[in-house]
């Protein structure tokens, strides 16, 4: 069988989204490396629980990496240091018996935390009921092969289409900024002709609303990408500008 | 009192009864359609649809979930595909074999007319998502691409890689989007439901606890939409999302709304097996890995060499050996018992033995590691970072785990429950999978009723029905609220000793054990004795730690869990009571010599649906009818 | 859409930080290479600014150009780093790069403090040349020289007098190092930002952007000291 683990956590405490936060921390004895990070956190909490003490609270869902709901910054890295790997899939085989582990939430005016770990990033909503949409009745569609699309724009569409909206772009950015979220919508809706109609509306009122909600601008560091757990291009935030370009232009 | 079901099947023939319903039903005039307030709980493909779809058309929606933005719902987790009977492969496919086959996947257990009109509305299903930009796969013409997916022998499945269900949800999020920036959604994030408010016996509210205050909510409406997924995760370990929960559905079971067939749950064949006790989920593999996977164990108990090293002579591939027509591609009930065998008998593999084999080496050497990358690159690199093995090199190890359920609140033919006015769409319902789900069939099931059946069978309700203005000040919601908060003031106040995850953990023993792939009738039981127990311990003994007033996931579990105990025990007396072996629900005692299932067509043709009442549960039986489709044995060989 | 509404927005920034950027890279390297004018004597240093004057009203709107460019690109600058700071009011404990595709780097973190240190610096230098002795409102006889016997500003008699002095050769060779920290993320980012930028070519345009910034920095600080250590 495999060798437990001790692990360290220095964990950021906040009872609610007004009060005063803090780092604690916590020794896991009997950490497993097929653990996955998510679940280590699970072990810490029962001992917690069992020793009186509130656990912490964390965001999470489906455990496979596509809700988007987990995210923590572990080691100052969003998701953790394995690259298109979300924090549920984080595994403790990449940590060794003795190691300490910071564990921060997302920091962002646009999320402000909840509680402990758990941030509020119904911003991501609001910017997508911005324009992050194609606008088309049930029941008024064509038939869908009416429609050729190139293979090539079908898959570009299909990676800036596989954002799960976690948020580890605006937590890894230096700006805190939510350049690459937005812009992997706009990008997908606009490698389809489907999406053509709404193009100069939906940018503008996409980039409208991201600014409204409090998020920073984009310095190009291109950190988002390198912490997307889906491992969406840049390429997308200058697609975005050029069709913020088109829409302003003409 | 027992309640009396109508399915209100349509008249004629099966093909033309949905444009008979179509034709004779009443409509909302459109200046009234405002005015009709619907709740619509849950905002997975089902709910999402069903949202977006009737604000669309004018109603004024509000829509709840229990995450934190309606994007997360756990259609989200789909992988493989999409169903419809578009025929673009010119393959033989057409709307009657995509019914047929479902029909016969569901071992004979569903009901004729719900599932025909299922596959009509199909192919509506895929010009809407395309319509909205879900990006398919597409051949190199630009039309889009088939796969056959999940045995079947046409091409029928749509497919966005591996992320279908993100893709289709996502698409339906966006048009809910669409209609909350619009005013005509109100979206309520990271609430949930407790409980369901009738007033003169309609259904014209519920009872929700804002998850981020503890503060307990009324909400009334005109009519209430359940569609809040399955109960997968009462067996603890599945792969459903762990917020996934039956309370809503059994709340409303609980105020009249029966709940049949519990017992038909599908486990999965192919996914990534236990490694530990701290598992806290599972994770499915797609299975359209078995397209080029082939599936075997050693020969020899007990074999603890690695797998290069067993030479091919001492490999049973026990799939292809027992099913020589389907082989590595039978259906998800018959792959997950059989392998469940291999492992009863000693040749499991892998630390905990409790896997089998899947192996790609003879289809790379076949088709080079760039065209399997090409095909599952997504799925391996998923496998490796969980395992921290190369499925390249050597073969995935896999075990079955609980996937669907295809029981849920009864429904009619319009989706509507025995309580009037309280419909329920997707998973959450019973009503179109039978005994057993074929594959790529949820997400067609549950866009299906969202998109292209509640608008008209909503509709007729509004407009048949006299449903005088209610509030939230009515008598019924202050008694439900006070039953909500009493219930989380006990879960608080118990301070025991155990906590919500070690019950939950139990009660999935118990469940796996006794109600998963292979029942008997004296372990259901066992079962029954065990949960009763668990059930009693819970309610004296659970810790559940902090308060109500903040975010509190223990004390959200607890009163699922709560739930689970009451539902795990009516599923093991549904499989007792049911004493045949159909689709997912397998008994022992019901099997031929070459140990395959034996339906009892005289005896079980029929719908289980349990109506609970304080001195416990009723059944009653809606005797299933079949005009079209004759009832064959399901036969994979 | 509004032009107001553009120059306010996230988008909009960029754009008008990176077209304005582009320009004054430009800017500079021109700059730049009018300067190595003086490795080939005092005269041709002098005929190369007094060509420059002489273009009188044309110079009049390059001059209104840049300053226009130069104060967009920094109000920008300024703004953007300020709405950073606005978005992100509680930093982290610890924080550091995932790494690659990253382009976090010593540079792009410090783009305010170079940039701004440069802004201050132009100041200091349009005072020491461009309005120093012999310049526009400072008529000083001893920086009269004659080309082709005509008088002209003897404005490299200025430059040697300057960079003289150790405190201005090194302080601007210092200040042209950060010039070069600078462009190294900001030619790549103004790329970008203009959007002309797929996954493909961000390796050569960041490749190419850090050779033509190290090219221009280079360029600069070759003139200082040249002549502080007596070379020309």
């Amino acid at each position: 069988m495999t060798e437990s683990m001790n692990i360290k956590l220095k964990v950021w405490r906040q009872a609610g989204p007004k009060a005063q936060g803090r780092f604690e921390t916590y020794t896991v004895p009997d950490a497993n490396p097929h653990m996955s990070f998510l679940e280590l956190l699970d072990v810490l909490n029962e001992q917690l629980i069992k020793s009186d003490q509130d656990p912490v609270e964390f965001d999470h869902d489906c455990r496979e990496g596509i809700c988007g709901s987990c995210g923590v910054v572990v080691d100052g890295v969003a998701h953790g240091p394995q690259r298109r790997t979300a924090c549920c899939q984080l595994h403790m085989r990449h940590y060794k018996d003795g190691d300490t582990i910071v564990v921060e939430p997302w920091r962002a005016e646009a999320f402000p935390i909840i509680k402990d770990l758990v941030v509020d990033r119904s911003a991501f909503d609001r910017i997508i009921a911005a324009g992050g949409y194609i606008s088309i009745n049930a029941g008024a569609a064509q038939d869908a092969n009416s429609l050729p699309i190139a293979k090539t724009a079908a898959e570009l569409a299909m990676d800036f289409a596989a954002c799960i909206g976690c948020g580890a772009c605006v937590a890894a950015c230096p700006n805190a900024s939510a350049s690459l979220f937005t812009a992997a919508k706009i990008s997908h809706l606009a490698m389809l002709p489907q999406g053509a109609p709404e193009r100069k509306s939906r940018v503008t009122a996409m980039v409208n609303q991201m600014a409204e909600e409090g998020f920073g601008d984009c310095s190009n560091h291109a950190e988002c990408e390198a912490v997307c757990p889906k491992g969406i291009s840049i390429s997308t935030i200058a697609t975005m500008r050029r069709e913020y370009m088109k829409a302003v232009l003409g | 009192m027992k309640p009396v079901l109508d399915s209100h099947i349509p008249d004629g023939p099966l093909k033309e009864k949905w444009g008979n319903y179509k034709n004779g039903i009443k409509l909302v005039n459109p200046a009234n359609k405002r005015k009709h307030t619907v709740l619509v709980v849950g905002t997975g493909l089902a709910g999402g649809s069903a949202a977006s779809t009737l604000a669309e058309l004018g109603y004024n929606v509000k829509s709840f979930c229990i995450q934190d933005s309606p994007r997360r719902a756990h259609s989200i987790a789909a992988q493989g595909g999409i169903n419809a009977a578009k025929n673009y492969p010119n393959d033989g496919d057409t709307v009657w074999r995509l019914f047929y086959d479902t029909v016969k996947g569901g071992d004979y257990r569903s009901r004729e007319a719900n599932v025909h009109r299922l596959a009509e509305i199909s192919n509506e299903i895929i010009d809407q998502c395309v319509a909205q930009g879900v990006p398919f796969a597409r051949e190199y013409g630009g039309l889009l691409d088939n796969r056959s997916f999940g045995g079947a022998q046409v091409s029928r499945t749509f497919y966005a890689r591996g992320q279908t269900g993100q893709q289709l949800l996502l698409g339906a999020y966006q048009s809910m989007s669409r209609q909350i920036g619009l005013g005509n959604i109100e979206m309520f994030a990271r609430q949930e439901m407790l409980d369901l408010v009738l007033v003169d016996g309609k259904a014209r509210g519920i009872i929700t606890r804002n998850l981020i205050t503890g503060e307990i909510e009324r909400h009334a409406g005109d009519a209430v939409l359940l569609c809040t997924g399955g109960y997968g995760n009462v067996y603890y370990l599945s792969t459903n999302a762990k917020n996934s929960n039956v309370t809503a559905a059994w709340r409303c079971h609980k105020r009249g709304a029966t709940f049949a067939n519990p017992c038909f749950t599908q486990i999965h064949p192919t996914c990534i097996p236990v490694s530990g006790d701290y598992q806290s989920k599972l994770t499915l593999m797609s299975e359209s890995l078995r397209n080029d996977g082939r599936v075997w164990v050693p020969k020899k108990q007990g074999d603890n060499r690695k797998p290069k090293d067993i030479p091919e002579e001492e490999r049973d591939y026990y799939l292809e050996r027992r099913y020589p027509s389907f082989g590595n591609l039978v259906p998800r009930d018959v792959a997950s018992r059989n392998a469940k065998y291999a492992c009863d008998e000693g040749k499991g593999v892998g630390e905990t033995k409790l896997a089998v084999f899947l192996d790609f080496a003879e289809a790379i050497s076949r088709l080079g590691q760039e065209a399997i990358a090409a095909r599952y690159g997504n799925l391996f690199e998923m496998y490796e970072r969980i395992t921290g093995e190369n499925p390249y090199e050597t073969p995935m190890r896999i075990y079955p785990a609980v996937h669907y359920t295809m029981g849920g609140l009864w429904v009619d033919y319009e989706l509507q429950s025995n309580v009037p006015g309280l419909f329920v769409l997707g998973e959450a319902n019973f009503s179109d999978h039978g005994a057993n789900r074929l594959g790529a069939s949820a997400l067609m099931q549950g866009l299906a009723d969202g998109y292209f059946v509640i608008p008209y069978t909503l509709g007729n309700y509004l407009a048949s029905n006299d449903l005088p203005k209610v509030t939230i000040q009515d008598e019924a919601f202050a008694t439900a609220q006070t039953e909500s908060t009493a219930q989380i003031e006990k879960l608080l106040s118990i301070q025991g000793t155990k906590t919500v995850t070690e019950y939950h953990r139990e009660l999935g023993r118990i469940m796996w054990d006794h109600v998963g792939m292979s029942r008997t009738e004296e372990g259901l039981q066992t079962a029954i004795k065990e949960i009763t127990a668990l059930r009693e311990d819970f309610w004296e003994n659970v810790l559940v730690p902090g308060e109500n007033s903040t975010l509190n996931k223990n004390l959200e579990f607890a009163g699922r869990l709560a739930d689970f105990l009451e539902l795990g025990e009516l599923m093991a007396r549904d499989a007792l009571e049911r004493a045949e072996s159909c689709g997912g629900h397998f008994r022992e005692e019901y099997q031929s010599e070459e140990g395959e299932a034996m339906r009892n067509d005289d005896l079980f043709t029929y719908v289980a649906a349990w109506a609970y009442s304080e001195n416990g549960h009723t059944l009653v039986k809606e005797p299933l009818e079949y005009e079209s489709v004759k009832l064959t044995t399901r036969s994979y060989k | 859409m509004s032009s107001k509404n553009v120059f306010r927005s996230p988008v909009g920034k960029k754009l008008i930080t990176g077209i304005t950027g582009l320009g004054l890279v430009v800017f500079a390297l021109e700059h730049m290479i009018g300067n190595l004018a003086m490795f080939s004597g005092n005269d041709a240093y002098n005929e190369y600014a007094h060509f420059l004057s002489s273009l009188g009203p044309l110079l009049y709107v390059f001059e209104a150009g840049l300053v226009a460019f130069f104060l967009f690109h920094i109000s920008n600058g300024i703004q953007i780093w300020y709405g950073s700071r606005k978005a992100r009011p509680v930093g982290y404990d610890s924080y550091r790069s995932a790494g690659k595709p990253s382009q976090q780097s010593v540079s792009s973190r410090s783009m305010i403090v170079t940039g701004l240190i440069l802004a201050v610096f132009l100041v200091i230098h349009l005072i020491s040349f461009k309005f120093g002795p012999g310049g526009p409102g400072n008529a000083d006889p001893s920086y009269v020289t004659s080309l082709g016997g005509e008088p002209a500003r003897d404005l490299a008699k200025l430059v040697r007098h300057k960079f003289d002095s150790p405190f201005y050769a090194f302080g601007y060779s210092i200040v042209m190092l950060m010039l070069v920290v600078h462009l190294r993320h900001g030619i790549w980012s103004a790329f970008q930002s203009l959007g002309a930028m797929r996954p493909s070519l961000t390796p050569l345009v960041y490749g190419l952007g850090t050779i033509l910034a190290i090219a221009i920095g280079l360029g600069f600080i070759a003139l200082p000291l040249a002549i502080y250590f007596h070379i020309i």
